[in-house]
């Protein structure tokens, strides 16, 4: 594929591509994200292709590998087009069927339907899903439509446009304005203003800029910006160069973490495509304007999610971050004007200029403006990734799109944020997804990791599960953090084996507020949210603790003892042959018991007993 | 020849030169900032955070560590506010409680307003102040001790554990560093560390108050700033 | 060993931002960065060998010992931490008697942890030499290792 040269020669291809698609063919879709991926979506795709290319189809059926469409919890995913059927949980087993009837004689196979746990109906289509019906995917539907694979279908859907159009006449000042008007903030967790970033780097001295996409998505529980990497990089790689334009950058690194081999290769391959095309290299589209863009892999370490700690890594030294008393945006990437930017900022930005700022500012809140792709996980019915408008309740993303709690079982909270963020409890879920809102009560949006918890979540266990988290993951330079965070720990895992005290309360407070003030790096700054926010929203549950030696969910350990049910247990010995202590005894069809001095309360002889005779209390 | 600006520090006016620090400017005037990592002809890294001050900017203060804020001109810094000797306090807290074997560190501790410490105490040899680490580098250029390892892990070692040809033992490290010349006689098993809030310096004031020197010999292989 | 260092090393030579890319390769490569590939490093580079040591402790994307031939990584994320991580950790650990990040002695299993890898939808995850397996439970964990174990004594494993 020769260079496209020109604005005018990338309108003329844009078009022809658009036009080859929009033929009769039947078309199948099948997601090809992360959620799927791991559920065996490659298994059912080849099978796909093997009765396509043997059935004589010749054109009339076609079949694209897409990336995450977001509803991970039913896949693999198929979705028949044009009448946009949507199957899901298929098997290799089912595509035979699903060929012979649905593709070659437009029946539906009702059994792969989507069956809403509200009504008991099966759902046909996969617009009037309820998962994807509260949503406002401008972002993440983009995935759908293309192969990520592929540069045709990007520039078959208008990819490669917004870039046209900066370079046919925009100044930088134009873009940087346009940004600002539309209210993009950014979206890895700082929510930064983009155009204020983008203004102090373009203002700041120095011959050589840099422009870079933080794609080390370290917060558990979040794998949106995989979602984009892996199903839409272009998009990613147009808004970077459109920022470089504004900055006055040439180069551009994205930094994937070590975790994510195949984001890596997919951000490998559109650089390599988008040198192929042109929109990297010299003179891209005949502006006069030089980029080029590379890939680098981070090592394994949650901290180099922090800008500066990112920098070192790519400058080939140990993730430690430095003080901000110097902005990066002025004393970055080898000490020049850096522009750091996360994964959906940067896909964000081609839409904004295609279709203008207005367009999206009109989604929002006031000061949250445009959308967010959240990454709905834990003890909810619908997980995967989704995109909700600022300002949608937290009600109508558990509830609606989420479809509620797993089990019958009750929804306590939803932790936002990640290990920086907090927990809201159910009484507080009206309150809007928003930035400020949220910071305001505790918690934050942070990257978007959502995840539900109920019952049986303790929530004194959720923040000692965060804590051990940063204290492996803390850098180690400053005071705060390495021995600020392990106290922390310390004192929470007291209250967790039935040894705290409420002065021990009093401690957490104070030394969560120090850490806070003083840590060096916004991991320890924000290390003691998890646990201010549990202690603020659920203390009833430390009070059990530390006065009752309780654990309400039944969770911590030390508290907890298990026993077996005389009534409801069968004898079938699962659970002994699954414990590995050993602590079961029982002879075949009678009575188990379990010997409490070897028990260690896994938890595993609890998952496998089917006639719930495992009591935990 | 150098070139001044203009800065405010607890109310008093400093003439602070170009390119150096707060904390740098404020020693120079005798106004005693405590800190533990910070030392003079060693490039600064914030590690320690028993520097902060309150940086007073446009009706907002930020906390921040004064030796890595370079001197501006107008700038307004508040280094002994309730709120900072307050942080201050809890930081030498978490300090004196990991690492209570060393009279420079219990004299820090005392300084800044530690009197009966929270914590259970353990008996860590290294505070991790990175003093050793940044003389081999940075003066000696023999990189043959470094921090290794993240978080609680990371300690002061040499490359594979095992001691370089490019140590030439020196000695430097050492010299420098607050845990071996100033060992404390205390107990040195973990778990029976205490705070006995006498280390010499103390002794020797007949009222104790935080910034107060009595030009002990603590100061000497320590390289205490108010030894001047 | 050498020639592959030299292969890994070409066009990167004195270049020390290039660290953490080499030490990728390496690890890709041979499994593990011995001491002997971080001398070697160090050399091409020239990067002191404190900060290669450094660098190779701090990063969790590298060892320092070799590795089994099948290594079983368990997510311990916050949505796999919700839905049951740690019984699947407890499972593997008890099941082939090793402490976290060791090998079992015939060289067989390494199991390690890992913070979060990205696919919390389907939450418990392992990963058994990079294929996923979701929804994990202890008793599906239990049947998988057993399942490798027996495919290595009947000489059909494929790691």
């Amino acid at each position: 594929m020769p260079k496209i040269a020109s604005i005018d020669e990338l309108k003329t291809i844009g078009e022809q591509l658009t036009a080859a698609r929009s033929d009769d063919a039947i078309l199948m879709t099948v997601c090809g994200g992360p959620g799927c991926q791991a559920t065996r979506c490659h298994d059912v795709a080849a099978e796909l292709r093997k009765e396509l290319d043997s059935n004589g189809f010749n054109g009339s059926a076609r079949l694209r590998v897409t990336g995450c469409h977001g509803f991970c919890e039913q896949g693999p995913i198929v979705v028949i087009d044009p009448s946009n059927i949507f199957y899901g949980q298929v098997k290799p087993a089912d595509v035979k069927e699903i060929v012979d009837r649905t593709v070659r004689n437009g029946e539906v196979v009702e059994r792969l339907l989507y069956t809403d746990p509200s009504t008991g109906k099966t759902v046909l289509t996969e617009d009037k899903i309820p998962f994807y019906k509260a949503q406002t995917p401008t972002l993440l539907s983009q995935n759908r439509r293309l192969d990520p694979w592929s540069m045709e279908d990007y520039l078959a859907i208008g990819g490669y446009t917004a870039l046209a159009k900066v370079l046919s006449g925009m100044s930088p000042e134009e873009v940087i304005s346009q940004i600002k008007a539309s209210g993009l903030r950014g979206r890895g967790g700082g929510g930064f203003p983009t155009a204020t970033k983008w203004a102090a780097c373009r203002a700041a001295h120095g011959e050589e800029k840099y422009v870079i996409c933080n794609a080390d998505e370290g917060d558990p529980g979040a794998f949106m910006d995989r979602g984009i990497l892996e199903g839409n990089p272009h998009a990613i790689l147009e808004g970077m160069i459109i920022g470089a334009w504004a900055i006055g950058a040439n180069k551009g690194y994205i930094y994937v973490r070590n975790e994510y081999p195949l984001a890596v290769e997919h951000a490998k391959e559109a650089i390599s495509q988008a040198r192929e095309y042109g929109f990297l290299g010299e003179d891209i589209l005949g502006s006069g304007m030089n980029m080029d863009i590379q890939v680098a892999r981070g090592g394994g370490a949650f901290v180099c999610g922090e800008s500066t700690a990112l920098m070192a890594s790519l400058e080939g030294k140990v993730g430690e971050p430095r003080p901000k008393d110097v902005h990066t945006v002025e004393h970055g990437l080898w000490n020049r004007p850096t522009t750091l930017n996360n994964v959906e900022t940067w896909a964000n930005v081609p839409a904004i200029i295609n279709n203008g700022a207005a367009w999206f500012s009109g989604m929002g809140t006031d000061n949250s403006k445009g959308t967010k792709i959240l990454a709905l996980t834990g003890e909810v019915k619908n997980t995967g990734l989704v995109e909700v408008a600022f300002g949608t309740s937290l009600r109508t993303v558990v509830e609606q799109i989420g479809g509620g709690g797993r089990d019958g079982r009750t929804t306590k909270a939803v932790q936002t944020g990640g290990p920086s963020g907090g927990c809201l409890p159910a009484s507080m879920f009206d309150l809007p997804v928003d930035f400020d809102v949220l910071w305001e009560k505790g918690s934050m949006i942070g990257s978007g990791g959502l995840v539900v918890m109920d019952e049986k979540t303790c929530m004194v266990d959720v923040a000692k599960y965060f804590l051990k988290f940063l204290q492996d993951e803390s850098c180690g330079k400053c005071v705060p953090c390495r021995i600020g965070v392990d106290r922390l720990l310390e004192i929470v895992t007291d209250i967790t084996e039935g040894r705290g005290s409420s002065e021990q309360v009093e401690l957490l407070k104070e030394l969560g507020e120090t850490v806070a003030e003083t840590a060096l790096c916004g991991l320890g700054k924000t290390a003691p949210n998890p646990v201010l926010s549990t202690l603020r929203y659920f203390p009833e549950e430390y009070e059990a603790h530390i006065s009752e030696g309780r654990c309400p969910a039944g969770v911590c350990t030390e508290l907890i003892e298990y026993s077996i049910d005389a009534v409801t247990c069968n004898g079938c010995g699962a659970c002994l042959k699954a414990c590995p202590s050993e602590a079961i005894q029982g002879r075949k069809n009678k009575l188990h018991t379990i010997n409490l001095e070897l028990c260690t309360k896994c938890g595993i002889c609890l998952t496998s007993c089917n006639d719930n005779a495992i009591v935990v209390q | 020849m150098h070139q001044y600006v203009d800065i405010v520090v607890d109310g008093s006016k400093l003439k602070g030169r170009k390119g150096e620090t707060v904390l740098d400017a404020a020693l120079r005037y005798g106004i005693c900032i405590p800190h533990l990592c910070h030392m003079p002809t060693l490039s600064d890294i914030g590690a320690c955070r028993l520097c902060i001050v309150e940086h007073i900017k446009n009706g907002r203060t930020k906390i921040t560590t004064s030796c890595t804020l370079l001197v501006q001109e107008g700038m307004v810094i508040d280094a002994n506010s309730q709120r900072v000797r307050g942080l201050r306090r809890n930081i030498a807290e978490l300090l004196v409680t990991q690492a209570p074997n060393s009279r420079a560190i219990q004299d820090i501790a005392l300084r800044c307003g530690v009197t009966e410490p929270r914590y259970k105490f353990r008996s860590d040899d290294c505070v991790l102040c990175g003093r050793c680490v940044r003389t081999c580098n940075e003066h000696y250029n023999a990189h043959a001790i470094g921090f290794v390892g993240r978080g609680r892990e990371r300690q002061v070692e040499y490359p594979y554990r095992e001691k370089p040809a490019s140590c030439v033992m020196c000695k430097a490290c050492v010299t420098l560093c607050p845990m071996s010349i100033t060992p404390c006689d205390g107990p040195m098993k973990p778990g029976e560390g205490y705070f006995c809030g006498k280390c010499e310096s103390l002794t020797q004031a007949p009222q104790y108050e935080p910034g107060d020197c009595t030009r002990c010999d603590l100061g000497e292989g320590f390289d205490c700033a108010r030894h001047v | 060993m050498s020639s592959s260092l030299d292969t890994i090393l070409e066009g990167r030579r004195s270049q020390p931002h290039q660290l953490i890319e080499v030490l990728q390769d390496v690890q890709q490569e041979h499994g593990y960065l011995s001491r002997e590939a971080m001398d070697t490093v160090s050399e091409g580079l020239g990067v002191p060998v404190m900060e290669v040591y450094r660098v190779a402790n701090f990063y969790t994307a590298f060892t320092l010992e070799p590795m089994g031939k099948y290594v079983i990584t368990l997510c311990k994320g916050t949505a796999c931490h919700v839905r049951g991580a740690n019984p699947l950790i407890t499972q593997a650990l008890g099941l082939l008697e090793v402490e976290e990040d060791q090998t079992t002695e015939d060289g067989l299993f390494t199991v390690q942890t890992v913070n979060c890898i990205g696919t919390c939808a389907l939450a418990p995850v392992v990963v058994l030499n990079g294929v996923y397996h979701p929804l994990m439970t202890p008793a599906k964990l239990r049947a998988l290792i057993n399942r490798v174990r027996r495919e290595e004594e009947e000489g059909t494993g494929h790691a």
